[in-house]
């Protein structure tokens, strides 16, 4: 099946296909994305703390609280909580996905279906400067092909690359709705045909031409460190009544305390006279685990067993002892994994002589 | 060129984001007038005498499909509006929302009274964030003059409007597709039926509608429904937002009566074809088949004429073409568009639309070989009628109509393949979304 899946097709002029070339890895291909300024391979993450401590600010939990309260469920406000995710970063990392499923209480894969179903939502890092060429029918008619070879050339990147002092990324996008005034492009959110003095503009009956495109460069190196921002969502309203029900008018939502769910599951413990010892099942992408014990009301550390041990000895464990698990992948700490209380541990059966 | 109505452009140009400047020029005055005075039921009927289509493409009556929405199910109405403008030409909406957004707020009012919501949601496309920002302040706006929210105007009734931001993706100008990407999910299209008057958003009923069908509705409300039917042709009442684009003097949106001559539109209002002679006319947008020059010369703007000559009407976005392009050249950026932009759900248009996009792309980087158009047409021939939504025949239709219309233009990039009649062999074929 494999081979069929990366085979090379062959086109015969009368119109059958043939799958006849041997199979090659994936990897060695090209990657086909790079064109459309997707990234294929893994994209270096910020640490969780530093994506968490960003995107529990008491505004940005407003901003969710009013989001969730337009919509029946909280899965509606999905694709708003993601543009907020990435008007905070530029970009949507992985952990913030996460983040936004916990909020809108959705799947975290779900989540991560609709950031990559949608092209806008950036899952790597861009240019200060995002520019998008229209390279639909309308702006091809009008020259757009040669002008993004213009800027390729004088920005020495290709489509999808970023300059390497992190200024300046190319895209090349399907249609704009801005045909009348093609060719036309994006600088970030700004529609844009030309550069007037300090502003942007996008008159009636202007289009870009080789000319206005360096006047428009020209204002992007005048305005580097400051940078016309946007609200990623336009704005807020105020006034509206909310949607009847909604998730977010009755309960405020679980923005407060995350932590991804604990990877360790089915903690059994089971004492004899040697001690007790813990048995644990996991998801195989942790890296570190603390086992815990319950000392009246508080939980002690007492031991870190290797992440491929089978089992785990506590030589002062009896019948009754409570333990938990904690684990750690990377930078991200897990919830605790449920409690475990100690139970006898079953005599060995004796063999029939 | 006789002068127009103007319904929905009059007042562009003329600073209507403001609420103030929008009440001067007459805004508002439906809903503080008349709107309340008339019964859901009187309205509806006002809307299907105006004989208003949906300007959305489709072109379906507007009243008739308020009229499929059930009442009395228990469950809230929705309406949401398409502003999910996506197919290449177009680009009425994004000026409309931009110059005049009280008029689409005052329309969703009177839409919201004949279908008794309580909650109507406008899904803007990502791109259009000045258009979310003008929205947003007039949303405000009315907001704090008491036109939105709790008690409009003093009536038991009550009303909010919210913006969703989309995020880039074509499909979700199919409503169903919409509808999906609203509810927060990915947006891919659903099986028909149950149709959304029905079971739309969250399992509700749901009427959606086109930005202009909305902002048509004001004007009709304080005028007769008579005097706007009157405008256009015999089944389809009013004016249209043209918006023309591609090798005219004065590129733009237009309004002009429903029914005009296509020359007129393109010699009077646009200011005729520059850079060469006319070629071809993309009449309703991207996706549909275009008039060669002659068939231009004798073709008029609506609905019926152009079904009569094999193309559409759509959403009234004409494409100019000189003859200094070559149809291929065009036929490539459209497999381009349509293979990214499919979904992904059927596989008749996944795969589909990736081989002709690639064929071309070959054929126009100077890989063309004989049996390249025959093995176009036969792939396109297959899309009709085996997908759930219609984004493979909006490639596949071009690829028909292109190539039986301007057959030379494909011939000639194929001859330039010195080894042209050989059989084609195609490296790195790589399945997947990214073609």
């Amino acid at each position: 099946m494999r081979e069929h899946i990366t085979g090379a097709v062959q086109f015969v002029s009368n119109n059958h296909l043939k799958f006849d070339r041997p199979a090659q890895p994936i990897d060695a291909l090209p990657d086909p994305g790079q064109k459309f300024g997707y990234v294929n391979k893994p994209v270096p993450q910020p640490p969780t703390a530093e994506v968490l401590a960003k995107l529990n600010t008491p505004e940005i939990k407003e901003r969710c609280a009013d989001l969730l309260s337009r919509y029946p469920v909280g899965q509606a406000a999905l694709l708003e909580v993601l543009w907020l995710v990435q008007g905070v970063f530029g970009w949507v990392p992985r952990e913030g996905i996460r983040w936004a499923a916990n909020v809108c209480g959705c799947a975290p894969a779900h989540a991560l279906g609709v950031a990559t179903f949608y092209t806008m939502y950036n899952h790597a890092p861009k240019g200060k400067f995002l520019l998008q060429f229209c390279r639909n029918i309308s702006c091809t008619i009008k020259g757009a092909p040669s002008l993004i070879a213009y800027v390729e050339h004088a920005l020495n990147i290709k489509t999808g690359e970023t300059t390497p002092d992190g200024l300046f990324t190319i895209l090349q996008v399907e249609c704009l709705g801005s045909c009348g005034n093609g060719p036309m492009m994006l600088v970030n959110d700004d529609f844009a045909t030309d550069a007037d003095g300090d502003v942007l503009t996008m008159k009636p009956g202007t289009k870009l031409t080789t000319d206005s495109i360096d006047r428009i460069l020209k204002w992007c190196y005048a305005h580097e460190n400051n940078i016309p921002k946007h609200d990623v969502l336009g704005g807020t309203v105020k006034g509206h009544c909310g949607h009847p029900g909604a998730p977010g008018a009755i309960a405020k939502p679980q923005v407060a305390d995350y932590a991804p769910p604990s990877p360790v599951l089915n903690v059994k413990s089971e004492a004899d006279e040697t001690g007790a010892t813990l048995t644990w099942k996991g998801a195989p992408e942790f890296t570190k685990i603390v086992v815990e014990k319950k000392n009246g009301d508080d939980w002690v550390a007492v031991g870190e067993p290797g992440v491929k041990d089978k089992a785990f000895v506590d030589p002062n464990g009896k019948v009754g002892d409570e333990y938990r698990m904690i684990a750690t992948s990377g930078e991200r700490v897990a919830k605790p994994s449920a409690v475990a209380v100690t139970k006898q541990k079953p005599a060995p059966e004796q063999k029939a002589v | 060129m006789a002068e127009c109505v103007k319904v929905c452009t009059q007042n562009f140009g003329k600073g209507a984001q403001d609420i103030e400047v929008y009440k001067k020029l007459g805004g508002y005055s439906n809903i503080s007038e008349r709107l309340f005075n008339m019964s859901q039921f009187e309205l509806i009927d006002y809307v299907q005498r105006s004989n208003l289509r949906g300007r959305g493409g489709a072109g379906f009556p507007t009243g008739m499909k308020w009229s499929f929405v059930p009442r009395g199910t228990g469950k809230p109405v929705y309406i949401v509006v398409n502003a999910d403008e996506g197919e290449g030409g177009t680009f009425k909406d994004h000026f409309l929302m931009l110059e005049d957004p009280h008029r689409l707020i005052e329309g969703l009012i009177i839409a919201a009274w004949a279908l008794g919501s309580r909650a109507a949601y406008i899904y803007c496309r990502g791109e259009f964030l000045p258009c979310i920002e003008a929205l947003n302040k007039a949303l405000n706006q009315a907001y704090a003059a008491g036109y939105l929210g709790e008690n409009i105007c003093g009536t038991k009734f009550s009303f909010d409007i919210f913006v969703h931001r989309g995020a880039g993706a074509y499909i979700c100008g199919e409503e169903t597709a919409l509808i999906n990407s609203l509810e927060g999910q990915k947006g891919q299209p659903r099986l028909k039926p149950p149709f959304p008057a029905v079971c739309g958003a969250w399992k509700s009923p749901t009427c959606v509608n086109n930005v202009e069908t909305i902002m048509s509705l004001p004007w009709i409300l304080s005028h007769d429904p008579s005097e706007y039917a009157k405008m256009g042709t015999p089944r389809a009442g009013g004016t249209k937002v043209f918006c023309i684009s591609g090798d005219v003097k004065n590129p733009g949106v237009y309004e002009a009566p429903l029914g005009t001559p296509m020359m007129t539109m393109i010699n009077d209002y646009a200011g005729g074809v520059v850079g060469g002679k006319l070629k071809a006319v993309l009449p309703g947008g991207s996706s549909c088949a275009p008039l060669t020059a002659e068939e231009a010369a004798v073709a008029t703007m609506d609905y019926e004429c152009l079904a009569s000559m094999k193309t559409m009407f759509g959403s009234g976005a004409m494409i100019i073409i000189n003859d200094t392009h070559n149809m291929a050249d065009l036929l490539n950026c459209l497999g381009n568009f349509y293979s990214h932009e499919s979904c992904g759900q059927c596989t008749p248009c996944r795969e589909g639309t990736g081989l002709l996009h690639r064929i071309l792309n070959q054929m126009v980087a100077g890989n063309g070989h004989d049996g390249d158009v025959e093995l176009m047409q036969s792939l396109s021939s297959g899309f009709g009628g085996v997908t759930i939504c219609p984004l493979s025949i909006s490639l596949g239709g071009p690829v028909s109509s292109y190539t039986a219309k301007f057959r030379a233009d494909f011939d000639e990039y194929i001859a330039k393949n010195p080894e042209h009649a050989k059989p084609r062999i195609q490296e790195n074929y790589r399945p997947g979304i990214f073609w």
